[in-house]
């Protein structure tokens, strides 16, 4: 073998910086890489207009600055909570689980995120009502 | 000073490093497998709190909102939320599945309705399941 060497003039190929080359790869994903578990909520929001179907049965969760209001009562966030566990979005089906959310005024999206989170946990399909120019 | 003394002869410690490389891209091969990139990296944002939230798996697309309600699609900045939506539309094209549909949603808390709403309203229109995520309130 090493006179196979000497007769052809093989030389072994530098494999000397293949670990350096290696642990910088490593770095790279180390930095790149998120291993903090992602938390929040999944929701498919219904995209259209608003029938009147829904407008007549569907519950609503209102947000007028900062002010929650359920089916017209103004409550706040653990009375939100129970009033839609009482209502058992979870055993409901299709347009049944529909929660109304309409937001209003200066609304910041922390007060918006924890009545989103508390419809969702309970078991209902949101569905949002943006305020238009004209309705203001 | 002491001497060693002549004819003994001193132990040589070779570490054995030959396995070091092999190692290293196994490594390797688990992040590329495991990881996900950061699609959000660099964009300040305080994100919302709430009491009770899941555990969601990432996906590969990311919509962001910062605190002075500059829109980022896949970590790029975007003018509005019309034209997130179409950069939306493009990569949900060919998403088939509710998994594939999937788009991450970072907003900053003290974003106001009048900026993530239409972003809201642009990701539920291009096709894509919201996922808004925030820290879970101890």
């Amino acid at each position: 073998m090493a006179r196979d060497k000497q007769r052809f003039g093989v030389e072994d190929v530098p494999v000397a910086s293949f670990s350096d080359l290696a642990f910088l790869l490593i770095i790279f994903f180390i930095l790149t890489t998120t291993l903090v578990a992602t938390r929040g909520f999944l929701s498919e929001f219904p995209s259209g207009e608003r029938s009147e179907k829904q407008q007549k049965k569907a519950t609503t969760v209102s947000l007028r600055d900062g002010k929650i209001s359920f089916n017209g009562a103004e409550t706040d966030l653990p009375g939100l909570t129970r009033e839609l566990a009482a209502l058992k979005l979870h055993d409901r089906t299709g347009d049944d689980k529909l929660v109304v959310l309409e937001a209003a005024g200066k609304v910041e999206y922390q007060d918006y995120f924890e009545v989103m989170a508390a419809i969702t946990h309970a078991g209902g399909a949101l569905c949002i009502i943006r305020e238009t120019e004209g309705e203001r | 000073m002491n001497r060693p003394r002549k004819g003994r002869r001193r132990a040589k410690i070779v570490i054995p490093v030959a396995s070091f490389a092999d190692v290293a891209f196994q490594l390797i091969i688990f992040f590329m497998l495991c990881s996900t990139f950061a699609q959000q990296a660099g964009i300040p944002i305080q994100p919302p709190t709430a009491p009770r939230l899941e555990r969601i798996r990432e996906s590969t697309k990311v919509v962001s909102l910062d605190a002075a309600g500059q829109v980022y699609v896949q970590g790029r900045r975007v003018a509005d939320a019309a034209a997130a939506e179409g950069e939306l539309a493009a990569l949900l094209r060919n998403a088939r599945t509710p998994e594939a549909r999937v788009v991450i949603f970072r907003c900053d808390r003290s974003v106001g309705r009048e900026v993530f709403e239409p972003v809201l309203d642009a990701i539920a229109r291009a096709g894509g399941i919201i996922a808004a995520v925030g820290e879970r309130k101890d």
